[in-house]
């Protein structure tokens, strides 16, 4: 009660609000003066400069791309994207050699799409997912082929059964690790639930998708025990239903509260 | 139980035994077993025994029946009712056990019985059974007065049935039944119109309304109801009140019997009760109802005035204690009063008087005011709350009635007073008259006995005449039981009743107050005729009627009566009045002459046709004779016929059997009819049957009267007990004042003496008090003298005092003495010593005088030099204190100027950091926003760079396929093949494996590779920028080997050779590197037409087989000689100022 007494009398509305912690204004300070993705700078005065650098450089990527007949009116937003994003890490072929998009390819096209269901504004939308795709493999680029060892560790520690029928029926190898860890999920969770987590995959932490799969494991653990054979079990996790996706995010993030603490220290 | 049911019903007949132990035994024992016995077998069994022998005995063990039998012996005899034969003895059996009135009587309205019974009296046509039936209804109805409805309709009918009976069957029912019937149906009338006069007005009101129904009403129902008074619940009740159960909660069966009674005017079934006598038979009715109603009111002024008597009476009673003398004063006085109440009106006076006279005549003194008290208050009462039977001042006449009983002073009426006591008070008067003079001679009250001299001195000598009469008829009748006693002192009764009328007419209500069982005491001797010796009475009922001329009304009497009138000759009539004419002599010597007489008259009239008989009677008021009363003349008829056929005829045998029935039998046949017919003998045996119920019901009635009569007795022994008591109470009281007299006297004797005793005291005080006051005066005396000598004693003290003040004084005056001696002497011995001192003081004076004057001589030696140094001294330092103070305070004030001036400073300098840290922040936020916009701008320049990049590679490419397709139309298919096919083959491995950087072991390797770089392919590829970039030597090596590969491809064979010639040109390279820019300028100047380009590689490509060693023999030359390479090499060039710039770029 004493305990209770001292704390701020408002920590029960934060709380109910979403923030963990009383003293957010601290962590919040941290989080503005942070720069996640780098779009924008922090400095709001320098906002619309830089939104319209932002702008122009959109345009004249484009442009560059349409006269290079990479793009054209009809070409769908993603590929438009794929390709300015390729034209900005010089990674764009000559347009008499393009070939199939490859595995990355596809991974930004997947985070592609799901972003432009999120972000109308073709700028915002191109920005976000180039500096996501960027940040992501710069901050993560090293520690994602080591997440699949994590989900077995925690998976161990929660649900030790499914981990060893997983296992035995050898679908641990084979679940959707490139979906769920180099697409972040993108195509297989609702976007009101992906942003969720890529809210958290922005503010720094790669292991919530661990969770997230791991709490995928767990609520379709009836299912995933009923079937052995592996490509079945990957042909279902990959295309998960739909519907209960919040709960499991929820409870994929207390589990993340769990093994790693609040999100403030997990950063 | 089985067992003893045989053995009971083996009894059954011995109850006919003549020995009267067996036959107590037997009822016992059917008693016993009726108790123990809850079954019905034994009742039905008694009631067929019944049936079958009409025992007496078996009734009277049926009619003593309990509780749990009732309800068989009512089902059994309901069950007989159903049989025609039995009815008749049932409904007889019926009529025993209702007239024993058990306990459980009330129930029988819901038994089945009662609504067989009554529809047994709305269907039966036997007249006999009818009768029988009926009289059984008149005695249940008091007995169960809660009737519903239905039921009282149904006994309506009953009365409409039996009343039009004569109407509707005529000739049914002969002449004997119909006076049996027409009784029968007006005591019928008489019990339902005074039980429910409302209902049954109302029934009859609507009954005879109906026009079938009219000649009924006026030949039998109007004569009845002259009959009866207005009954006062006509007035007052209503039809449900009647009803009520509570109104019939307060009565008894014989309080109904009575009320019944009292509506009737009918001396036959009138109760004599209370005032509502009614007169004899001979008055006219109407006149009477007049004379009564009159009574009535005038009862109010008598009783206020009775109870003035009476208050008297109570004074003169206490008084006669202490004063003797008083009651001769007190007796002239009401009579006078009586006389004045007497005269006050003519009507009342012959209303009251009888009730006076009475009370002076025949009762006690406190008897006098009984008839009217009763009266009075009777009447009172029904006034005040309607219906309250009980007379409470009826115990008036009681107390005389039972006291005589113990001490009658008579001895002579000892005996007969035994007989009478039993039966009813009625019979008393003549002995209470024989008391009345001890009686109030007990009492001591002269009143009475004046009021007796002066108002009933006629009266006596009628119950002196009396009494022999009555003295002779009971010592003759001595043996007689008790129903004959009763009879005799009714006869006794009659004896009163009759004279009196003859004397004064209103003496009669007196004897009928006196006597109330006048109706039954009528109808009794009637049943009773049959014993000889009664013949006197009846006789004289008998021949008192016809010479007052009553007739019945009825046809059929007249038919069965004047035939026996008729039949028998005036002997017949003679003969058998003669034996009793003495007797009428005796009791009614006016009437009997006039009897005597009319019975010639008639007798000859007879004698001559009964015709004229008729119409004589048919003169007469019809309507005004009871049924009654017919069927009293009826009996006493067959009676007389009787006898008189006993005493003419005695030879005949047949009838002499039964003597009774035998004289009716006669009666009959003297009728006409065929003598000796069995019919004849079952219709006088029924005739029997009903003089016998008649008999029975009559009895009941009595008995119904005699249980009132004893109640009213137990009042009256109440009341009495009650008045002894007051008396006695009286006298106490009396003893009680003369025991305060004599206290009232001791008291004013014991007063006188404490007076006295007071006045001695008195005279002793005053003497004491005049000893007191001498005393008081000598006291004063001595006080004063003493007071004087206080007040000497206190001046001599005074002077004392002041005496030892002046010795004070002087004492004192001798102490201040003394003492200022011895200071006066000390004064003197210190003025010694300063004498002696001013001496030492002036010695010194005188020296320090002269110590003086030399000091001042040595000062004056001295001088002012010394003074002033000091001075100077003095001032200097104190003028240098004040400049340093002076300069301290000043260098306080700088020193506080100072600090506030480093305050100011360190405010300064905080302001100053304040904004040094604004100015930081501004500077950050502005740097913040710069790195970010810079970033911004940064980035897009990347963009735009790889834009551009692009674009350039996407034009080299394009460029290098315009020149393949150029190079392929100038040149021989042949030709062009070989140089153009390398830079596809060498763009596809580049493609592939970009970043391998030339290898200087490797020359043709290194070949390749810049000649990929010629052809423009590494726009994608950063290593091989990178590659380029670090070695500047390197590109002048794949500038050289862009030469090379030309020489090698075209001929590997002179590799060895060439590849020393390389080095050395390698080598040369090297140290012309700084000479080239310019030509590569030149070059790339040149290179601008592009068209020229692609002709020369072809050119370079064919020439360099022969012209190689020229080439490397003169490097100068080589310009305008080999401009192929030198064109390929200013590409290089190019290529190599763009990947310096792209250089700068990245590596800022």
């Amino acid at each position: 009660m004493a305990e209770d007494l001292q704390r701020n009398f408002r920590s029960a509305y934060y709380e109910k609000v979403g923030f963990r912690g009383v003293e957010e204004k601290k962590s919040l300070e941290i989080l503005l003066k942070d720069n996640p993705l780098g779009i924008l700078p922090p400095h709001t005065d320098s906002h619309p400069l830089v939104a319209r650098y932002r702008q122009e450089q959109y345009e004249d990527v484009r442009e560059a791309l349409k006269a290079m007949r990479f793009v054209h009116a009809a070409t769908p937003y993603t590929e438009l994207y794929l390709r300015m994003h390729q034209l900005e890490n010089q990674k764009l072929m000559r347009r008499s050699e393009l070939t199939q998009p490859g595995e990355e390819d596809e991974d930004f096209l997947a985070i592609a799409r799901a972003m432009e269901e999120i972000v109308d504004d073709p700028v915002d939308c191109y920005w976000l997912i180039r500096c996501f795709v960027n940040q992501f493999n710069h901050k993560f680029g090293d520690s994602i082929p080591h997440l699949p060892k994590s989900l077995e560790h925690f998976l161990s520690q929660e649900d030790s059964r499914l981990l060893a029928h997983l296992k035995t029926s050898g679908s641990l190898v084979l679940l959707p690790y490139s979906l769920w860890f180099r697409r972040c999920f993108a195509g297989s969770l609702p976007e009101s639930s992906l942003q969720r987590v890529w809210d958290k995959v922005i503010s720094g932490s790669c292991k919530i998708l661990v969770f997230i799969a791991l709490e995928i494991l767990l609520s379709y653990k009836i299912m995933l025990m009923g079937t052995s054979r592996p490509e079945a079990v990957a042909k279902f996790l990959s295309n998960l239903p739909q519907e209960n996706t919040d709960a499991i995010v929820t409870k994929a993030i207390d589990l993340w509260h769990k093994y790693c603490g609040t999100p403030m220290h997990s950063v | 139980m089985a067992k003893e049911q045989p053995n009971v019903f083996d009894l059954l007949p011995l109850l006919e035994s003549t020995d009267l132990q067996d036959l107590e035994q037997v009822k016992s024992l059917l008693q016993e077993n009726l108790s123990t016995d809850k079954g019905s077998l034994l009742v039905h069994g008694l009631v067929d025994y019944y049936l079958d022998t009409s025992s007496p005995q078996a009734v009277d063990i049926l009619s003593s029946i309990r509780e749990p039998h009732d309800k068989h012996l009512l089902d059994k005899m309901n069950e007989c009712m159903a049989k025609q034969g039995c009815r008749l003895p049932t409904l007889t059996l019926l009529g025993h056990v209702v007239r024993k009135q058990p306990s459980w009587i009330h129930k029988i309205p819901r038994f089945p019985l009662l609504a067989s019974l009554l529809k047994c009296l709305k269907t039966e046509s036997d007249i006999v059974v009818l009768i029988t039936g009926v009289l059984v209804l008149i005695i249940i109805l008091p007995m169960i007065p809660q009737t519903s409805k239905q039921l009282l309709f149904e006994f309506f009918d009953i009365f409409g049935r039996l009343a039009a009976w004569n109407q509707r069957n005529p000739g049914h029912a002969q002449g004997v039944y119909a006076v049996h019937l027409h009784a029968s149906v007006y005591s019928l009338f008489h019990r339902l119109y005074g039980m429910y006069p409302c209902n049954f007005v109302s029934y009859l009101r609507a009954h005879y309304s109906m026009k079938e129904n009219v000649d009924t009403f006026e030949e039998v129902v109007k004569p009845m109801l002259e009959h009866v008074r207005i009954h006062p619940e006509l007035v007052t009740g209503t039809k449900d009140y009647e009803l009520d159960p509570i109104r019939w909660k307060r009565f008894e069966t014989h309080d109904i019997v009575i009320e019944c009674a009292k509506v009737s005017l009918d001396p036959k079934e009138a109760s004599c009760e209370e005032g509502y006598s009614s007169l004899p038979d001979h008055v006219p009715r109407r006149p009477v109802d007049h004379s009564r109603s009159f009574s009535d009111l005038s009862s109010h002024g008598r009783s206020s005035f009775n109870s003035m008597a009476t208050v008297r009476q109570s004074l003169s009673l206490s008084l006669p204690h202490l004063t003797v003398s008083q009651h001769a004063c007190l007796s002239p006085q009401t009579p006078s009063l009586q006389g004045a109440e007497v005269t006050s009106s003519g009507m009342k006076e012959a209303l009251w008087s009888p009730s006076s006279v009475c009370g002076m005549s025949t009762p006690p003194s406190s008897r006098g005011m009984s008839p009217t008290t009763v009266t009075d208050l009777s009447h009172s009462a029904s006034h005040l709350s309607g219906r309250i039977p009980g007379t409470p001042v009826d115990g008036k006449w009681t107390p005389s009635a039972s006291t005589p009983s113990g001490s009658s002073p008579l001895p002579s009426l000892s005996e007969e007073l035994e007989h009478t006591v039993q039966t009813t008070s009625t019979t008393l008067p003549p002995a209470k008259a024989n008391q009345e003079p001890i009686k109030e001679l007990k009492k001591g009250t002269p009143t009475n006995i004046n009021s007796k001299g002066v108002a009933a001195d006629g009266l006596s000598p009628i119950t002196l005449t009396e009494l022999p009469d009555f003295v002779k008829t009971t010592e003759r009748d001595r043996e007689e039981d008790a129903i004959t006693e009763e009879l005799r002192t009714i006869t006794q009764s009659k004896v009163d009743l009759l004279p009196k009328p003859a004397l004064d007419s209103s003496f009669s209500s007196t004897t009928d107050s006196i006597l109330p069982l006048n109706p039954s005491n009528d109808v009794l001797p009637c049943n009773l005729a049959s014993t000889p010796e009664r013949a006197t009475n009846p006789a004289e009922g008998v021949d008192q009627h016809p010479p007052l001329s009553f007739w019945p009304c009825f046809t059929p009497i007249e038919n069965s009566f004047s035939p026996c009138a008729a039949d028998d000759p005036l002997v017949e009539l003679s003969k058998g009045t003669c034996p009793y004419e003495p007797l009428f002599d005796l009791a009614l010597p006016r009437l009997a002459c006039l009897f005597v007489g009319k019975k010639m008259v008639e007798a000859q009239q007879k004698a001559g046709g009964h015709s004229e008989h008729r119409e004589e009677l048919e003169g007469e008021d019809l309507s005004t004779t009871s049924p009654l009363e017919v069927l009293d003349r009826l009996i006493q008829q067959g009676y007389d016929l009787h006898e008189k056929v006993l005493k003419r005829s005695p030879s005949l045998s047949s009838q002499s059997s039964e003597s009774h029935s035998g004289g009716k039998h006669h009666s009959t046949k003297g009728k006409g009819v065929s003598p000796g017919a069995p019919d004849e003998l079952a219709l006088l045996r029924s005739q029997l049957l009903l003089l016998h119920n008649q008999l029975l019901y009559e009895r009941h009635k009595r008995e119904q009267h005699a249980l009132r009569n004893r109640r009213l007795l137990r009042r009256v022994i109440n009341a009495t007990a009650l008045e002894e008591q007051n008396n006695s109470m009286k006298a106490q009281l009396r003893l009680q004042e003369v025991e305060t007299q004599a206290l009232r006297v001791s008291l004013q004797e014991e007063q006188q003496r404490s007076k006295n005793l007071h006045q001695d005291h008195e005279a002793l005080v005053q003497q004491l008090h005049s000893q007191v006051q001498q005393l008081q005066q000598e006291r004063n005396e001595y006080h004063t003298k003493t007071q004087e000598l206080q007040s000497d004693l206190q001046e001599s003290q005074k002077r004392i005092g002041e005496m030892e003040a002046e010795l004070q004084r002087a004492n004192n005056k001798l102490c201040n003495t003394g003492h200022l001696l011895s200071q006066l002497s000390i004064k003197l011995n210190s003025s010694e010593s300063m004498e002696q001192q001013m001496a030492f003081l002036n010695k010194q004076l005188l020296l320090l005088g002269e110590a003086n004057k030399l000091c001042v001589e040595e000062i004056q030696r001295l001088g002012p030099e010394a003074d002033k140094e000091h001075k100077m001294l003095q001032a200097c330092s104190a003028r240098e204190v004040e400049r340093l103070r002076q300069s301290s305070i000043q260098q306080s004030q700088r020193l506080e100027a100072a600090q506030q001036r480093i305050t100011d400073l360190e405010a300064q300098l905080t302001k100053k950091e304040h904004l040094i840290l604004e100015q930081k922040k501004l500077l950050e936020n502005v740097k913040s926003q710069a790195k970010g916009q810079l970033q911004a701008s940064e980035n897009r320049y990347l963009a735009q760079k790889h834009v551009t990049q692009a674009l350039q590679s996407e034009l080299l490419q394009l460029y290098s396929q315009i020149e393949i397709n150029n190079l392929a139309n100038s040149t021989p298919a042949g030709g062009t093949t070989e140089p153009s096919s390398p830079p596809k083959q060498s763009s596809n491995g580049n493609n592939t494996g970009p970043s391998t950087p030339a290898q200087t072991s490797e020359p043709s390797k290194r070949e390749e590779s810049s000649y990929m770089c010629v052809n423009g392919d590494l726009s994608l590829g950063s290593p091989p920028l990178t590659a380029l970039i670090n070695g500047s030597q390197e590109e002048d090596l794949s500038v050289l080997s862009c030469n090379s590969p030309l020489d090698v491809g075209s001929c590997p064979s002179a590799q060895s050779f060439l590849g020393i010639h390389n080095q050395e040109l390698l080598n040369k390279r090297k140290s012309q590197y700084e000479e080239e820019p310019a030509p590569l300028i030149s070059l790339s100047h040149g290179l601008q037409d592009p068209s020229l380009e692609p002709a020369d590689k072809p050119q370079l490509g064919t020439s360099t087989e022969g012209t190689a060693a020229q080439a490397l023999q003169e490097p100068p030359d080589l310009q305008p000689v080999d401009r192929p390479r030198a064109r390929a090499y200013n590409i290089q060039r190019r290529r190599q100022q763009d990947l310096r710039i792209m250089d700068y770029n990245e590596t800022h």
